[in-house]
């Protein structure tokens, strides 16, 4: 083992009990600044995931027009040769979810509702999220059926169920009047509340037959193989079609605004471990400061053995990288093993709070997040914070006079 | 045969901007190969002023020290730094050692530093600790060591680089009679069997009577410089 090192290892355990409080520091800091990212990470890798699942996708192919004008008027053709375009585009674009969205008047006996209406293809959105499975009376619907599945709000706002008669009312394709009545099948419990209050999903052939729009769609959902590759697909996918004036977006440029709320939101969890590595640092710093300013006589007597200042200063390095690295590594460990402990027995939510978030189609419970950019950011912060502390040693070993360090 | 040590109207003022304090005056000194070398002086004489000089620890403010004909002032920090690790060897007052190696480890340090090769390191700091009677002490740390043990071990650390000349600044002054005159006659033996030289400060008059040349430094001049018949 190369000697600076064992220098170093030896000094951080001469004062066995401040080294150890130093350290506890650190891990107390990396547990809580984890914990507390993790939790809001969880939340909203959930929020987004629903978002992305059931609402935006991973990307999205549109009309170039749609999305400031989102318009039946704006959708594009939907055909098989456009379906192998995209699949050419990139080895591992995944599944394809064609769909076709306007808004439209949603009626009962009793009561009448605006309604965003989507032609789907329900086996390809079952593959995707799953969606056949929120069904929470009845079943989904037959292709090629004038059959609609509704979300439990729309169902209770227009009081009807499984077996009545929805009728829709709006406008098609190009001005056309669309109209028409479908059975409800189905009822589903969908986990975005806005859109539970909303949604009426059909088969996407009975949609551009209602709507007048034959072989279109407004939205091409793509999900990739590997959500990471998203930027990548879209890359391609821009390039494959630039000339046909169709937009590709990805689900960032989608929710901008969401991701502004979220990323508001972990300001929060930043601000808190800022607070606590400058309150850690700072004590870091006193040891450091102790350690070093015990020691100026021995850094005298090793500059005048033949040390050179950039070696001592190297040990000195690596005692505070010791000391960081050890702090950090129980604090990564510890809080693995919390957060996999509230994995397996997460924190349950009570009262109305987990009433709302039931509502909202998720688990009553705090989730967290095991992203590894978490742990990941830790190490990197306190390897910034033993730089900077390293810095006092450093100057003071780069002036120390030896003849002062030796009457010291 | 080049003198070991050369210095030609050496002079030190510490304070030189506000009030200025003369440490040391026009020392001129020769220091020959396997000498065996006292300062003497009363306190604020002078002594260790010398001393750091000839050890490249301090600069002077006028005058020259060569050491094996280099005029160590002109070196540049790291070059001196360098320097004093392949050419003095040093043994403070109050050992210096490192406290969290054995002895064994304190010696073989400085000799890591000179990127020698481990075996001949180890072989030689056995030895070292052999010749200072510590063989049987190697794998203690410093603190439970004797201020004895630990001067001997500082001189085994002063001996492992094969220095040019060994300096020892009160080397005794902690060390009770018993100690001091071990420490002596281990020093007499590596001057006399390996023509090792050593210049050391004393106040101690036990000391004075073991060496061969004593230089009395009074107000920061040499008053004396004679062969003392040992």
């Amino acid at each position: 083992m190369p000697i600076d090192f064992i220098l170093a290892w030896r000094n951080i355990w001469r004062n066995r009990r401040r080294t150890l409080i130093t350290v506890g520091g650190v891990l107390f800091a990396v547990v809580l600044s984890i914990f507390s990212q993790s939790l809001n990470r969880g939340s909203h890798e959930i929020m987004l995931d629903n978002m992305i699942r059931f609402g935006t996708g991973y990307l999205q192919l549109q009309d170039e027009a749609y999305r400031d004008e989102p318009s039946l008027d704006n959708s594009f053709t939907w055909e098989a040769a456009t379906a192998r375009r995209v699949a050419a585009a990139h080895p591992r674009t995944g599944q394809l979810l064609p769909r076709i969205e306007t808004f439209m008047l949603a009626a009962g006996d009793q009561a009448t509702r605006g309604s965003l209406v989507v032609g789907i293809d329900a086996d390809a959105e079952q593959r995707f999220n799953g969606l056949t499975d929120r069904i929470s009376a009845g079943r989904f619907f037959t292709p090629d059926k004038p059959e609609v599945v509704v979300g439990q709000g729309l169902a209770r706002r227009l009081q009807l169920t499984t077996g009545d008669t929805l009728a829709l009312i709006g406008q098609g394709r190009f001005g056309m009047s669309a109209s028409g009545l479908f059975e409800i099948v189905g009822i589903i419990k969908h986990p975005l509340r806005e859109q539970d209050d909303q949604i009426v999903y059909l088969p996407i052939d009975v949609a551009r037959q209602l709507l007048s729009a034959e072989g279109q769609i407004t939205t091409l959902l793509v999900a990739p193989e590997r959500a990471s590759e998203t930027e990548a697909i879209a890359t391609a996918l821009r390039r494959t079609f630039k000339d046909d004036g169709i937009r590709v977006l990805t689900w960032p440029e989608l929710m901008p605004e969401l991701l502004n709320l979220l990323r508001l939101d972990m300001a929060g969890s930043y601000l808190l471990s800022g607070i606590l590595y400058i309150v850690i640092g700072f004590g870091f710093y006193a040891t450091v400061l102790t350690m070093t300013l015990e020691r100026l006589r021995e850094f005298g007597t090793l500059i005048s053995l033949g040390m050179k200042r950039t070696r001592l200063i190297r040990v000195i390095f690596l005692e505070t990288l010791s000391i960081s690295l050890i702090g950090v590594a129980a604090g990564l460990t510890l809080a693995w093993l919390v957060l996999f402990y509230f994995r397996l027995y997460p924190i349950r939510l009570r009262g109305d709070l987990a009433a709302t978030v039931i509502d909202m189609g998720w688990e009553p419970i705090l989730p967290v997040s095991f992203a590894a950019n978490i742990f990941f950011s830790q190490g990197v912060i306190v390897f910034v914070l033993a730089l900077v502390i390293s810095l006092y040693p450093l100057l003071k070993i780069i002036r120390l006079d030896i003849l002062t360090a030796a009457r010291s | 045969m080049k003198p070991v040590v050369m210095t030609e109207n050496l002079g030190k003022v510490y304070n030189p901007g506000s009030i200025p304090v003369t440490a040391l005056r026009n020392a001129t000194i020769t220091i020959d190969r396997g000498e065996f070398t006292t300062i003497v002086g009363p306190s604020g004489s002078g002594k260790t002023t010398l001393l750091n000089l000839l050890g490249g620890l301090d600069r002077p403010t006028s005058g020259s020290v060569c050491i094996n004909g280099i005029d160590i002032a002109t070196l540049k920090d790291p070059e001196l730094i360098d320097f004093r690790l392949w050419n003095i060897g040093f043994v403070f007052q109050h050992y210096n050692l490192i406290p969290v190696f054995t002895a064994r480890e304190n010696v073989a340090f400085i000799m890591l530093l000179q990127h020698r090769n481990k075996q001949q390191i180890r072989e030689r700091a056995d030895q070292l600790l052999d010749e200072v009677g510590l063989s049987h002490r190697r794998d203690v740390r410093p603190a439970q060591l004797s201020g004895g043990e630990q001067q001997r071990v500082a001189v085994a650390r002063a001996l492992a680089t094969e220095p040019k000349f060994i300096i020892a600044d009160e080397p005794t002054a902690n060390l009770d009679t018993a100690a001091a005159m071990n420490l002596l006659d281990i020093m007499e033996r590596m001057n006399r069997e390996k023509q090792i030289t050593f210049v050391f400060s004393t106040h101690d008059q036990r000391v004075i009577e073991r060496a061969r040349r004593v230089i009395t430094l009074v107000d920061g001049a040499i008053v004396t410089d004679r062969q003392h018949a040992s």
